[in-house]
Parts: C-alpha cells; sequence; structure tokens
C-alpha cells in the first residue's frame, strides 16, 4: 500500500478544511445511531417478553386435551428424577365466568377467564408465581418511602403474601383465589407501574364467584358448577395479556369443581344393591390437563422437552401395560417448549422488530445518498487537483484511493460515532424519557427565548446593514429558537411509553451489541460505496481535460 | 535547423492529434516534428490555438497522438508504448511541469506542495523509484533547499493563497524539479505575471538550464522566446520555422 503519504495528506486535508465532511460524519452517525437505538430497544421488549413468558409457563408444557391426563403425580415424580429437571407442577387450564365483587348493586361484572387451578407450593418453583403475587408489604422503610401516600401496599398485613402463596385466606383457612393484576378493572396502573384502587375496588379480601362447566373425558358437558372464593392476593406476570385474562385456584378446588378428582370407580354391569348403588370396583384417579416442566439452569429448553417425551412415551407404555390401572392414557400429549406455546404472542414481536429493522435500513440509502451526492460535489471541486496529481505522475489507483480513504474516514468515524451515540442513548433512555415526560424546567425555556431574542437582534442589525445571506440565516435562527422555546414552554410532558398503558415500567437499556456492529458496518460499506462512484470517475478523468477544468 | 533525433533526449516525430467539439473533428497537431537535445532550452511560439499547449501535454505524456499520428520518444524510446506504472514514472521522474495558472494545491502548503512529487514518487514500485524510506528525508531537505534558494524560505508552510503570483510561480518551479526531472516543460510560465515578476522567474529558469537543466517552454511573447537557445515557431500544427537564439 504505496498510496498512502499523499493519499493520506490529501484526503486528510480534504477532510478537515470544509464543512461538508463533517455534515457527512454527522449524517452517518445518525443513521447508525436510529437503527441501533430502534432495534436494541425492540430487542430489549423481545427479552422481557420471552423472560417473562419463560417464567409464566416453566421451559416445557405438557398439555393433555381437555379430558386430561391421570396418574399426574407419578408422571411428575417420574420427571423430577430426570437430572435436567429442577421442577414439574401439575395444573388445570380450563375457561370459566368469574362474577367480580363490583359494581356495588346486584347486577355484578362478569368475565371470562382462564382458569389455572395449581399445586401452589410446586407451581413456584416451577414458574416465578412467587416472585409475581403483586399485594404485599414494603420489604422495609426506604421501600415504603418511594410508594405513593394512598398506596395500599403501605397498611397491607405480611399474611397476604403467604395467603397468595398458599392459594388459602389464612383468617378463614378457606381455599381462596389470585386474579391477574388486570382482571379487575379495580387496579388503576400507575406512571412509576404501581397500583392504586380505582373507586376503592382493592381486590384482596373481596369475594368472587367463579363459574365453570366440567368435561368428561368424551367431552360431554355437565352442568355448570360455581364456587365463591375470597381473593387472595393478584399476580402480575409482566405479559399483559396473560394478566387481563388468567385466574389461579387450588388444584384439589379445580379437580373438585370440574369432577376430576378421584372418585370410586363402580361396576355397571353388576347388580346394584338394594339403595341402587353399583358395587364399587377401584378408584378413578385424579386428573389435570398440564404439567409445566423447569428445566436446570444451562439446560436447553428443546433437549428437556425431547428428554420429558421420551418419558412420556415410557411412563404412558408402563401404565398401558399394567392391568391393575383402570385409567387409561390419553392417546396424544402435546409436548411443546415455553417459545412453541407462547408463540403466537412472541412472533409479533419479533415480526415488528425486523420489520423495524428493514424499515429503518432504509434510511441507509439514504445516507448513501447523500455522501454520494456530497463525494459528487468534492470530486467536481477537485477535478483540477486531480489533474494536478496526475501531471505529477499519480496513479489512477492513487487517485482512487485517496477519495476512498475519505469515504472509509467518514464512514467508520461516522460509524463509530453513531454507535457511541446510541450506547449513550441507550444507557440514559429512561432518564431521556422522563425528561420527555416531565415539564421542562422553566430556565431552559427561557433561556431558549433569551437566545432568540439574541438572534432578532442579530436579524434587525443585518437588516440595518442589508446583507441578504446574514438576513437570511438570522432569521432562521430566530424562528427555530422561538419556535423551539415555545414548544417547550406549552409542553406538559407526554410520556411514549406511559407506563400506565403499556405494561412496562422501564424502557430497556441495554445495547444490542450485534445490531451495533453489524449497523456500524453496513454505515462504513455504504460511505465507501457512495464514494466509491465518484472516485471511480475522479480517477478515470483524463488529466488533460482535468486541467484545463476550472 | 532541425535537431538529429538520435541525439535528442526528448522528440516529437511526426506528431498528429485531432480532437472532437461535439460532431466536429479539429485536427490541433498536423505532423509536428521537435527534438529536443540534452541541455538545450528550446521556444515554441505560436499564436492562440496553434497547438502549442497540446504539443507540450504530448510530450509530457499527459495526452496520446492520434493512433498512427506520430510519437513522442524519450531517450530514442517512444513514451506511447508505455503504460500505467511506467508512464506515471516518466511524469514523476523524467519531466516537470509548469503551468500558466502554477496549479498548486490550494489545501496543502508551500514545502508540500513542493515536496508532492517525490511524496507520488515514494510509493511507485521500488523498480522504478528506489528505496523509500531514504527518498523521503532527502526529499524534504531538497525540497526546502530549493525553496530556500528561490527565496522562499520565510514561506515554507504558507498556503498558496497567502502567496502572490510570482511566488507561487516559484513554488510550482521548485514543484516541477523535486524530483530532478531530465526535462521541464513550462506553459507559459510567466504568461499570468507582470513583466518584472516574469523577468524573476526566466531570470530562475536559466540559472536551472545552466547547470544542464533541458527546457520546452510554449510561449505566445517573442521577448520571453527570447531567453531561449532555440526557438521553434507552429503554424497550423506544424513547425513551420526554427530560429536560433544565441
Amino acid at each position: 500500500m504505496g498510496h498512502s503519504v499523499y493519499a493520506a495528506l490529501l484526503s486528510n486535508r480534504y477532510l478537515t478544511s470544509r464543512l461538508i465532511p463533517f455534515i457527512a460524519i454527522a449524517a452517518v452517525a445518525l443513521c447508525v445511531a436510529l437503527v441501533v437505538t430502534v432495534v436494541s430497544v425492540m430487542t430489549g421488549f423481545l427479552n422481557m417478553l420471552k423472560d417473562s413468558g419463560r417464567l409464566v409457563v416453566g421451559d416445557v408444557i405438557v398439555s393433555s386435551g381437555i379430558g386430561g391426563m391421570p396418574y399426574s403425580d407419578e408422571f411428575v415424580a417420574d420427571l423430577k428424577g430426570l437430572p435436567s429437571v429442577q421442577g414439574a407442577t401439575p395444573l388445570i387450564d380450563t375457561i370459566g365466568m368469574l362474577r367480580m365483587p363490583y359494581p356495588s348493586g346486584n347486577q355484578k361484572e362478569i368475565v371470562h377467564v382462564q382458569v389455572w387451578a395449581v399445586d401452589p407450593l410446586s407451581f413456584a418453583t416451577v414458574t416465578d408465581y412467587a416472585q409475581d403475587l403483586y399485594w404485599r408489604p414494603p420489604a422495609d422503610a426506604a421501600a415504603a418511602a418511594t410508594m405513593s401516600p394512598d398506596d395500599p401496599r403501605r397498611s397491607l398485613s405480611p399474611s397476604i403474601l403467604q395467603d397468595g402463596l398458599t392459594l388459602t385466606q389464612s383468617r378463614t383457612g378457606t381455599p381462596g383465589i389470585t386474579l391477574g393484576m388486570h382482571v379487575s378493572v379495580g387496579n388503576a396502573r400507575q406512571r412509576d407501574g404501581s397500583y392504586l384502587p380505582r373507586y376503592n375496588w382493592f381486590m384482596p379480601g373481596m369475594d368472587v364467584t367463579l363459574t365453570v362447566v366440567p368435561i368428561s373425558g368424551s367431552g360431554t358437558l355437565s352442568q355448570p358448577r360455581e364456587h365463591t372464593f375470597p381473593i387472595v392476593n393478584e399476580l402480575q406476570t409482566g405479559i399483559y395479556e396473560i394478566d387481563k385474562n388468567r385466574i389461579y385456584i387450588p388444584l384439589k378446588e379445580g379437580q373438585r369443581l370440574l369432577r376430576m378428582d378421584d372418585a370410586p370407580l363402580f361396576d355397571l354391569n353388576a347388580e346394584p344393591d338394594a339403595e341402587g348403588n353399583y358395587p364399587i370396583i377401584g378408584k378413578a384417579p385424579s386428573r389435570v390437563t398440564k404439567i409445566l416442566v423447569r428445566a436446570r439452569a444451562g439446560t436447553n429448553a428443546n433437549d428437556l422437552r425431547e428428554a420429558v417425551d421420551a418419558r412420556y412415551a415410557d411412563f404412558s407404555s408402563r401404565i398401558k401395560a399394567d392391568p391393575t390401572r383402570r385409567a387409561k392414557m390419553p392417546e396424544f400429549v402435546s409436548i411443546l417448549t415455553w417459545e412453541q406455546q407462547l408463540r403466537d404472542l412472541i412472533t409479533p414481536v419479533e415480526k415488528e422488530r425486523e420489520m423495524m429493522r428493514v424499515l429503518f435500513s432504509l434510511i441507509y440509502l439514504v445516507c448513501a445518498g447523500l455522501i454520494l451526492s456530497i463525494f459528487w460535489a468534492i470530486v467536481v471541486e477537485k477535478t483540477r487537483d486531480i489533474g494536478i496529481l496526475r501531471s505529477i505522475g499519480a496513479s489512477r489507483g492513487g487517485v482512487l484511493w485517496i477519495f476512498l480513504r475519505y469515504g472509509l474516514i467518514i464512514g467508520v468515524t461516522g460509524s463509530c460515532l453513531g454507535v457511541l451515540l446510541a450506547w449513550g442513548v441507550i444507557r440514559n433512555i429512561n432518564a431521556i424519557h422522563e425528561a420527555i415526560g416531565s415539564d421542562a424546567p422553566p430556565a431552559i425555556w427561557i433561556g431558549t427565548f433569551v437566545f432568540a431574542g439574541g438572534c432578532a437582534v442579530g436579524l434587525g442589525r443585518a437588516i440595518w446593514i442589508g446583507r441578504l445571506l446574514s438576513i437570511l440565516l438570522w432569521l432562521l435562527g430566530t424562528s427555530v429558537l422561538t419556535l423551539i422555546a415555545t414548544a417547550l414552554a406549552l409542553h406538559h410532558g407526554t410520556l411514549i411509553w406511559d407506563p400506565s398503558v403499556y405494561y412496562f415500567t422501564i424502557v430497556p437499556d441495554q445495547v444490542d451489541w450485534t445490531t451495533a456492529w453489524t449497523t456500524a458496518l453496513g454505515g462504513v460499506l455504504f460511505s465507501v460505496i457512495g464514494a466509491a462512484i465518484p472516485a471511480a470517475k475522479a480517477a478515470d478523468i483524463d488529466p488533460v481535460e482535468a486541467l484545463r477544468y476550472g | 535547423m532541425a535537431e538529429p533525433i538520435d541525439c535528442a533526449v526528448l522528440a516529437a516525430v511526426g506528431v498528429r492529434k485531432t480532437y472532437s467539439f461535439g460532431a466536429v473533428p479539429v485536427e490541433v497537431l498536423r505532423g509536428a516534428d521537435l527534438a529536443v537535445k540534452p541541455g538545450e532550452w528550446v521556444a515554441v511560439l505560436g499564436s492562440s490555438g496553434s497547438g502549442k499547449s497540446t504539443l507540450l501535454h504530448l510530450m509530457g505524456g499527459l495526452d496520446r497522438p492520434d493512433v498512427n499520428g506520430g510519437e513522442i520518444r524519450f531517450r530514442g524510446s517512444p513514451i506511447a508504448v508505455t503504460h500505467g506504472h511506467r508512464l506515471d514514472t516518466y511524469r514523476n521522474r523524467d519531466i516537470g511541469f509548469v503551468y500558466q495558472f502554477y496549479h498548486l494545491l490550494p489545501e496543502l502548503n508551500v514545502l508540500e506542495n513542493a515536496m508532492l512529487p517525490a511524496m507520488v514518487g515514494n510509493w511507485l514500485p521500488r523498480a522504478f523509484s528506489g528505496a523509500r524510506g531514504l527518498r523521503r528525508a532527502e526529499a524534504r531537505q531538497s525540497s526546502i533547499a530549493l525553496l530556500e534558494s528561490f527565496g522562499l524560505g520565510h514561506r515554507m508552510h504558507h498556503r498558496p493563497a497567502q502567496l502572490s503570483g510570482g511566488e507561487r510561480q516559484r513554488v510550482a518551479i521548485a514543484r516541477a524539479l523535486a524530483n530532478a526531472p531530465t526535462v521541464l516543460l513550462a506553459d507559459e510560465p510567466t504568461g499570468n505575471l507582470d513583466v518584472k515578476t516574469g523577468a524573476g522567474i526566466l531570470d530562475l529558469l536559466s540559472e536551472r538550464h545552466a547547470r544542464g537543466l533541458t527546457i520546452v517552454m510554449v510561449t505566445h511573447d517573442p521577448a520571453v522566446a527570447q531567453r531561449a537557445d532555440r526557438m521553434v515557431k507552429l503554424t497550423d500544427g506544424r513547425v513551420e520555422a526554427e530560429g536560433v537564439v544565441r
């Protein structure tokens, strides 16, 4: 690479002796920063969703049909024997109607819900159930101090958490219910992500009535059954769709209501006794519809899925071969990883992120076009220089390298600055978000008005002197600053992602470094391509033609 | 009296050059012959449009004659057959150009402008330009010495825009001489200067010529041409008349 000495000297001088390369660098930096920021935040949201999702359903989900599967306790114990399994829990997943305790009067609101009848203790080993219970007293005085004076958590008894964890109202010893945080409209989400009761509808302690319809293994519906539960706590999983619809009751209650508990097995072929009862020949085991499995740290969900699959095939054939087992294992169970199970939730966000990436990457083209036109202008301006260089023996390659190097420097500097800018923005995105969401401090907008006033004075002076460019620039400065100052003065804080509306309290503030470096590389590539075209044109200029130029 | 081509360091032999202005071909040179002896100062006179600058460009390897339109020979070998690096090396090492409008690079200071051919030569393949490291330091020293001898010692770090016309032309000559070329090609070197400054430039060329530099100078001014050893006149694309000045 012998072009280095004079090509470096010239491209450096071309860079530093005018404003336009700095505009190009700023353009590249802004494009890169924009793409990196948008994709990083989207990736952060996706990861938040995925993390929450996994903690809600475990790593692998075994689901039978609505008839359920028997011998779940044995199968759960069997699964716990697998070295890759940290925990497993059976549950029933069905739908129901919930009569809410509001409004006042006889007419109560009825909502349809997804019912999860769980064994709360083992359920908490597989999911983040214990951590997701929302109502709990503040951990210490410092935590209490951050809460609003109206926050009901300030006066909660410590038993509320225990009640949620056991799904039992400790005061009365009755089985309780935990609602998803948004099942009730009584919970009003605040900007800091906390909740205050709306119309004093504070749910814990109130009663709700759940109605479910038992369905037999063959699919026939029975009479709907209802039960009134005290609300013991509410649950926030971090996934709105789940918290809007799901309620949790104890597994035993669920099995009882849905007639999935263990029951005597009668011989219907025998003669009934004098009271009309058929003889008991055994016991039908209780059933569940799902088993959630949590992987040990370091185990891949797909590997666990395969292990669970193999274990189920083994377990199912063992039951089938045992003549003492009268209940049949379901013919088909679905065994899915959490990602497969939650794909309806995850896929749209993934698609959104990719669409954002594509849309924002189009900005690159604008960037390349900008660089191309800047370079075109520079090459035209430098045509005579190119002729001079060729006349003293500079080769085409040498001339090409001057301008390619120029593009490379703009690309590399712009891209690095862009990544740096994106890093700064992303790391402070919550502070920025907060600032946008608050009123502008008076000092800032008054200061801006003062600057605008200064520009107005400059404008008056320019008019007096009669210089058109000065008039234009001062006019521009005055108008833009006045507009900004007015906007700041009138700005009363608009949160883009208002946590009282959107379902996260903080905006993800981690840079997606893979995206950052590929975007930066793209920025360099587009800058070099933008430079290459006029650079090749420059190298092709006939020296005599070039010398005549200008 | 024409010089024998065999003795010439640089020669144009029956050179033809046609330019197209739109659809109209204009034959600028129609078989021009010129042979320049080593150490000779030749002035090429001619009216505007007679092809003086074109002849100079062809002799300097900046342009090529028409196909079958004669050839330019340097030390007896045609330069038209050389390509790429060899032609670049010819322009860099064997020839120095001085133009009427100086053609300095505005972004570089005086010293950098004067060193430019040496810097360009530094990266030419070693087969043509010799060892790099040594040359770079030498080039800097010789450019400084040259500029000082031209009375530009105090202007070394100034930009061309800060110089007078005469100073700029002296920098241009220092640049042309940076690689100690065999032949200096000067296109109206005093054309943009007042008489007194022009005379200073010609003195400078005379002094270099006295040290053995071969010069081919294009001018339309017979008074300027008087400084040369020999004058030739281009008329209608041919060398019409030759005269010995001294």
